[in-house]
């Protein structure tokens, strides 16, 4: 009993010591990282930044060319437009289109996947707006679904099935042929946007469907996936522009788009993007797409075209070198454990082996 | 086994009794509460707050299962470390193992009892209101929390019985520090994974106090 | 029944005694004498198994203390130095909790003593003064009915009254029924109508083992008076101090040997007086004043 105790007891030294010593040590060791603020412009055709100097703000681009707030501003119009609005320096077409601030406003877009959200497990239920009330604004509704054996939904305030409208939907879906138990779903359960696309849904054989709520009645359609290719995550997007339904990833990291009216997969045209690992960041136009992936030692950006998807150029931060400090902390502390990391919510002992 | 339960029921009884009536007090609260905003803001709000901004309603108890166990140790075995009475329990013709497993389980039984009667208060209540998955949501949260109430209630132990300030001390830090992963995150069913481990964990660490009482045998000074 | 054979123990670098061995016989009441830090309960405690020596072994009924089997403890009763108890129980509640663990317990005996008290049964243990909580002590160990005592210092916090009853009580009890007594106490006086054979303790060794009859026979306190300092010394002269011209020390010679002892060393000395003494003043003599 004792020996065991006494095992028990060293064991967990060890594990203490293993966790806090390096984790007080990169406390103290730690510096400040920055990248700075990058956009694509088709006014230049390259990137430009805002580096943060001693001195301010300093506008660059790619090639070193410094630019004034003012010129800055001018290379990247559809970014800076309400700037430009106010200074009535808002050109009135660009690349060959006539922009209004409405359509400026109606194109743009900034779409962000954070790992840390990818891998939250889901509660398991899902409020279903009505899609075309007739009403401006959006209004939560008054019961939620989950997806067991069928679409089941629960009124909130009795807090029991409502078994008619359960029936409705489960048939609908069974009609368009959908095998439950469904393998993963995707929406935006807010009110605060500016049309409700429902959910995307993923049955149990991998088909994906589109389910919402059209005047009480269940809309479902069945979307054509491409040959070999195995969804991994969705993302429903609902931008302004109606142009795009949802972004999605699948098994072999590849990243593409679901265009609304066709539903037509597209690739976008970047290397491997793994959500549950790296985050995202698109700050969309209606020209291109400057998209923003961090895999947590790089962030890489991409220009995209956004008529056809295809990468126009890229640029790469690398992870900056370690201090002499921190290198010297790697030695210091082969192994070290950790429960919590930037990419997931979940608390779970993990360790790396910084000699390997 | 009756007697030293018998001992044990004498010395904390009125404890226990306290630690029930405000535990489940809390527990109350915290449904009435819910009852309140239901009332309020209807309760198409309180669920959407639940499923989009990771609202349990139950953080107030957060740390009470923890501080009962504390509380439960000290009760239980401080006045067995004062002018070092447990001798006369060590004394007796019963196995030192036996008779100091005897008094902690007698703790644990207790503290069970009260911790179920809490999640039952809040089960039968929950379930009425809110979806399966919500009730779990919320219970499984707080079974993390209860479950360091467990491991607070062994760890004091271990620090109440261990015979030199030197090793209190140093068991006490390490008693934070093991604590301090029950507490790493204040979001919802983030434990899951981990929780299985930390049940088995908990019930090893029972152990650690019988190595007290064995150094407290031995004689083992500063 | 009890067997302790070279004992040594420190704490932390002061060593408390060095190869201490000492025997109880069956049926004695042997009392442990000694100054504070002569390590006194520190012999107490390794009996009890409460403490391991630094080296050398305790045997009582003839098992090795540390390793005793849990049920032949019922043969030994403890009391804890300032009669220590559950306070937080009541007189028939912790006679109920002791008595499941005694299969020979004797509750009669227990009230019996408890009765002389004029306490109601539901009177708590931290509401009674100390000399009633001793008789608690006391009762217990009477029920328990234990072949072997250890009691440690059971005259602290005690009025002269309380002191008696428990020492008469104790005495009767041990002798009736043929028990064997190991004590310590402070109080020597209390020692001398309680114990048969007596251990004196000396830092770090064993003075003397003996009966207490045989002892007080035997030591003497000696006087004399001489006309300058008094520098001779023998081992068999124990403390002799001077104060003035009258010299007093302690010794186990009789008046002749002491006087042969004296002569033969060319000490000049006048009035030489013997004196039989009690216990105590025979344990100052034995250990020194100071």
């Amino acid at each position: 009993m004792i020996r065991f105790s006494k095992i028990v007891f060293t064991i967990t030294v060890t594990l203490l010591i293993i966790w806090i010593l390096p984790w007080c040590y990169q406390f103290l060791t730690t510096t400040k990282t920055d990248t700075p603020f990058t956009l694509y412009s088709g006014v230049i055709n390259d990137f430009a930044f805002i580096e943060h100097a001693d001195k301010g703000l300093t506008y660059k681009d790619v090639k070193n060319q410094v630019y004034s707030e003012h010129e800055f501003d001018s290379i990247l119009p559809l970014f800076f437009y309400r700037q430009l609005l106010s200074e009535e320096r808002l050109p009135n077409r660009l690349f060959g289109v006539d922009l209004t601030p409405r359509l400026i406003q109606t194109e743009n877009f900034n779409f962000r996947i954070d790992p840390n959200a990818v891998n939250t497990p889901s509660i398991g239920l899902y409020p279903l707006l009505e899609s075309m009330s007739g009403r401006v604004d959006l209004e939560m509704p008054d019961d939620v679904f989950r997806l067991s054996e069928r679409m089941e939904f629960i009124d909130i305030e009795t807090n029991a099935i409502n078994e008619f409208k359960t029936n409705v939907f489960t048939q609908m879906l069974q009609k368009k042929g959908f095998k439950f138990p469904a393998k993963s779903i995707a929406g935006n359960p807010t009110d605060r946007k500016e049309y409700d696309e429902g959910y995307l849904i993923l049955d149990a054989e991998h088909n994906l469907f589109h389910v919402k709520q059209v005047k009480r009645r269940p809309y479902v359609r069945k979307i054509e996936i491409p040959k070999q290719v195995l969804v991994q995550h969705m993302f429903l997007t609902e931008f302004k522009n109606r142009k795009f339904l949802a972004f999605v990833s699948d098994s072999q990291q590849r990243f593409w788009v679901l265009e609304t009216q066709t539903y037509t997969f597209k690739q976008v045209d970047i290397p491997s993007f793994d959500p549950a690992c790296m985050s995202m960041s698109i700050i969309g136009n209606m020209f291109d797409w400057t998209i923003i992936v961090n895999d947590g030692k790089t962030k890489r950006y991409f220009a995209i075209d956004a008529s056809n998807y295809h990468c126009i150029k890229s640029l790469t931060y690398e992870e900056p070198e370690l201090t002499p400090m921190q290198k010297f902390g790697l030695y210091l502390f082969p192994i070290q454990l950790y429960f919590t990391e930037p990419t997931s919510p979940l608390i779970f002992p993990r360790w790396t082996l910084s000699w390997f | 086994m009756k007697a030293l339960f018998y001992k044990e029921w004498i010395k904390t009884r009125w404890f226990f009794l306290a630690a029930a009536l405000v535990s489940l007090t809390l527990c109350e609260y915290c449904l009435l509460n819910i009852s309140r905003i239901t009332e309020l803001k209807g309760a198409v709000h309180v669920w959407e707050v639940m499923l989009t901004r990771d609202a349990i309603f139950i953080q107030l108890i957060r740390f009470v299962p923890f501080l009962i166990g504390i509380l439960a140790s000290l009760v239980q075995f401080v006045p067995e470390m004062q002018q070092k009475r447990i001798k006369l329990t060590l004394h007796l013709p019963y196995s030192q193992n036996k008779s100091i497993g005897t008094m902690l389980l007698f703790g644990i039984l207790l503290l069970t009892i009260i911790f179920f009667l809490n999640f039952l208060f809040l089960i039968v209540y929950l379930n009425q209101v809110f979806a399966l998955e919500l009730v779990s949501r919320i219970i499984l949260t707080a079974f993390v929390w209860y479950l360091a109430g467990f491991l607070s209630y062994l760890l004091t132990t271990w620090i109440c019985l261990e015979p030199t300030w030197k090793r209190r001390m140093i068991n006490l830090l390490i008693a934070v520090a093991l604590l301090r992963v029950f507490f790493l995150s204040e979001t919802p069913e983030v434990y899951n994974t981990f929780l299985p481990f930390m049940v088995l964990y908990t019930v090893i660490v029972s152990i650690l106090p019988l190595w007290s009482v064995q150094r407290f045998k031995d004689g083992t000074q500063d | 029944m009890i067997e302790c054979s070279n004992l040594t123990h420190y704490y932390g670098k002061r060593l408390i005694f060095e190869n201490l061995s000492f025997e109880v016989p069956k049926g004695r009441i042997l009392g442990l004498l000694g100054k504070n830090g002569t390590g006194k309960t520190t012999t107490i405690n390794i009996l009890n198994g409460f403490l391991k020596p630094h080296s050398g072994e305790c045997r009582v009924f003839g098992e090795k203390v540390q390793q005793m089997p849990a049920y032949m403890r019922q043969n030994i009763g403890m009391l804890i130095e300032g009669h220590i108890q559950y306070a937080f129980m009541t007189i028939e509640q912790i006679e109920k909790f002791y008595a499941s663990f005694y299969p020979r317990w004797k509750k009669e005996a227990y009230y019996e003593l408890l009765k002389k008290l004029q306490v109601a049964p539901q009177q708590r243990i931290s509401h009674m003064s100390c000399g009633q909580r001793s008789q608690v002590a006391l009762g217990l160990i009477l029920a328990q009915n234990p072949e072997l005592l250890i009691l440690d210092d059971f005259s602290l916090g005690l009025d002269p009254g309380y002191r008696r009853l428990f020492s008469d009580y104790l005495r009767d009890f041990a002798k009736s029924e043929q028990k064997t007594v190991f004590l310590t106490s402070h109080i020597i006086q209390d020692m001398e109508r309680l114990v048969d054979d007596c251990i004196i303790m000396d830092y770090g060794k064993i003075l003397t083992q003996q009966p207490v009859k045989k002892l007080l026979n035997a030591y003497r306190t000696y006087k004399f008076n001489v006309s300058s300092d008094f520098e001779f010394n023998s081992p068999e002269l124990y403390h002799p101090t001077q104060i003035r011209d009258e010299v007093e020390m302690g010794s186990f010679l009789v008046f002749d040997e002491m006087r042969q002892l004296l002569d033969s060393n060319g000490v000049f000395y006048q009035n030489l007086t013997a004196q039989q003494v009690s216990l105590e003043d025979a344990f100052i003599g034995l250990t020194g004043k100071y």
